[in-house]
């Protein structure tokens, strides 16, 4: 996936480039005249937009994307909390809108499922070693017989796979499960009983362990 | 009550004291000046009476003087000042009684003295003044009405422009673009309020204006720093050769980065309640959004072993959806993160009002301070702002919050009506 980073403040960037740097082709710039410039000189899968950026109104990338028929994804990241910015960003060819302070297991997770649903024509199957889900259907399948999961376990089976390799703190998969309104009060048994309950599943129907715990901090999924 | 009418209430009110103390003055006037024309013309019968013994020298015949009687009795009185008195007097020739005036002196014929009285009809002068004081209502009638239908249609004519920037004032909306539209008028009063309101309307617009781009600047100076430690915590996580205690270390910052976006994000939403600044209304069953939140809350709920008792009526609301759903996670997480383990929820909605009630530390809280911001329990791992806000979306509804214990139970209730 090729995927350019239109972020301002540095550190955000550069931790960003290197939590996708594994099997993607990031490019990143910091200004608005830089984006416009990259956009018309070369195509990417995915843009990573915030919409605050130092010489001027993001928007006005989704502006120049639309005149040109370009068909990148663009993920807004912003750092406005704002309902009008939200809904227009997405009326005006936003795919998805994330608000700062976000985890990159996060923004990782928006980013493959907004890249799939753009390239993805009709065949909606996601392939993991030995896990095939079929993403419409909301179906699991080991080595070919399917498993029964619950939402929450389906959600973060797709959060772990977009993840893979990475470990993700516990708090981030609280924040994906259950949305950043509902205040868990680092209460994280819930998501022991659920990375539980998954990973009993998945060996149960001979799968191999990927859901590595780490100690004191999260969980990893193995890439391999 | 209008200012016309008050004003033509007044005006009318005064007229007509006015009027009828004077027609009052008046009417006795009128009688007075009557009654001294008509002693007048009865001192100068008198005199004529005694010209005409003097040149005649025997009594004139009675009915010799126009229409008036004149009697006269003997008497051995030397002395008879004259006297002006009412009587009744008679017609002789319809035979009729009518009021009447008298006078009676004394006239001698050589040396018999008689007392001579003359009586005159009132009617004239009664009719006279009977006639005045028709006029006179009449006029008083006429003009009350004259004074009210000026003060109707000529006062609510003048008034016209105020009540129209009156309008233009009750439907301002700070955040809407359009400025007031006020008319010209010929009456200098009505202009300048007119100016006054306008560079008002103005002020507040770009005052407003700063504020909203205040609180959106605040929010991204602060959350993009919030993003860039959460990354970089991310980041951090992954070089897996760290000790448990380092792990725990950025746990721990990862706590307080997750507690200071909330904090920051509580305080924009608040600003942005005080300054109607979301304005996404929408009808909904609040019922419905009830059900969701609960489903939401669901693990939480059991995982406390918490006995829920739900009992929800089909209540519509219109209001914003995002704000009531903010108040609908800050009042259910309460209740959740305060109860004790096995303790019981109740949900009530109806008509008039949602009850929530829940079990939670014995005592009471401070039911004056509750709302306040930054009101909280030591033990309590929330921002201190989730109540506040919850106080502010139901007033910015014109709703009412309550906060009360019963039966070990603490009940927040919110009123609609």
């Amino acid at each position: 996936m090729k995927l350019l980073v239109i972020e301002d403040e540095q550190g955000l960037r550069e931790n960003i480039m290197s939590y996708f740097n594994d099997g993607n082709v990031c490019e990143s710039c910091a200004t608005l005249a830089d984006a416009i410039y990259k956009l018309s000189n070369y195509d990417y899968d995915c843009v990573l937009l915030d919409i605050g950026l130092p010489d001027g109104d993001g928007f006005a990338v989704l502006d120049f994307l639309k005149k040109n028929k370009k068909d990148e994804a663009v993920l807004i990241i912003s750092a406005r909390n704002s309902l009008d910015d939200k809904i227009r960003g997405l009326n005006i060819g936003a795919d998805d809108y994330l608000t700062k302070p976000f985890h990159l297991s996060e923004l990782k997770a928006r980013v493959t499922s907004v890249y799939r649903r753009k390239t993805t024509n009709g065949n909606n199957m996601l392939v993991f070693n030995e896990i095939n889900i079929d993403l419409p259907g909301r179906v699991v399948s080991i080595k070919g017989s399917p498993i029964v999961l619950t939402r929450k376990e389906y959600d973060m089976l797709l959060y772990f796979i977009a993840n893979k390799g990475k470990v993700i703190a516990k708090n981030a998969i609280a924040e994906h499960l259950w949305g950043d309104e509902m205040d868990m009060h680092n209460n994280f048994d819930f998501i022991y009983t659920h990375v539980k309950n998954l990973r009993k599943k998945l060996l149960d129907a001979d799968c191999k362990d990927y859901l590595k715990s780490v100690y004191g901090i999260g969980y990893k999924f193995l890439a391999e | 009550m209008k200012l016309s009418e008050q004003y033509t209430r007044a005006s009318i009110i005064i007229a007509v004291t006015v009027l009828i103390i004077g027609s009052i003055i008046y009417f006795f006037t009128i009688n007075y000046i009557a009654r001294t024309q008509l002693d007048n013309d009865l001192g100068e019968e008198i005199e004529e009476v005694t010209a005409y013994i003097n040149t005649n020298h025997h009594l004139p015949k009675q009915l010799d003087f126009d229409e008036d009687i004149t009697v006269f009795i003997k008497t051995n009185k030397i002395e008879l000042p004259v006297r002006y008195f009412d009587t009744t007097y008679v017609n002789p020739k319809e035979d009729e009684s009518q009021p009447g005036r008298a006078v009676s002196g004394l006239v001698s014929l050589g040396n018999q003295h008689y007392e001579v009285v003359i009586t005159e009809s009132r009617e004239a002068t009664e009719y006279l003044i009977q006639f005045i004081s028709l006029i006179t209502i009449g006029l008083m009638v006429v003009l009350v009405f004259i004074l009210f239908l000026t003060n109707r249609f000529i006062l609510n004519g003048l008034w016209k422009p105020f009540y129209k920037t009156l309008i233009e004032i009750k439907s301002f909306n700070i955040s809407d673009d359009k400025n007031l539209e006020l008319i010209d008028t010929k009456v200098d009063e009505f202009n300048e309020l007119n100016t006054a309101v306008l560079t008002m309307s103005s002020n507040v617009k770009s005052d407003f204006q700063n504020l909203k781009q205040y609180t959106d600047n605040a929010s991204h100076e602060m959350q993009t720093p919030l993003a860039v430690i959460t990354s970089k915590l991310d980041m951090l996580i992954q070089d897996e050769t760290l000790k448990p205690e380092q792990y725990g270390q950025i746990n721990d910052i990862y706590a307080a980065t997750n507690k200071l976006a909330r904090l920051n994000q509580s305080l924009l939403l608040l600003v942005k309640i005080e300054n109607n600044l979301i304005d996404d209304i929408d009808t909904f069953n609040l019922n419905t959004l009830v059900e969701d939140k609960i489903k939401q809350f669901n693990e939480l709920i059991t995982n406390k072993k918490i006995e829920l008792e739900v009992n929800l009526s089909p209540k519509e609301i219109t209001a914003s959806k995002y704000l009531i759903d903010i108040l609908l996670n800050n009042l259910l997480s309460n209740a959740i993160r305060h109860n004790v383990f096995g303790g019981k929820l109740i949900i009530t909605l109806t008509e008039d009002q949602l009850a929530i009630k829940n079990n939670g530390p014995p005592q009471i809280m401070n039911t004056d301070t509750i709302f306040e911001r930054f009101q909280k329990s030591n033990k309590s791992e929330g921002t201190g702002l989730g109540l506040a806000i919850v106080k502010n979306i139901c007033s910015r509804y014109k709703w009412k919050i309550c906060y009360s214990m019963d039966n070990e139970l603490h009940i927040f209730h919110v009123d609609f009506s």
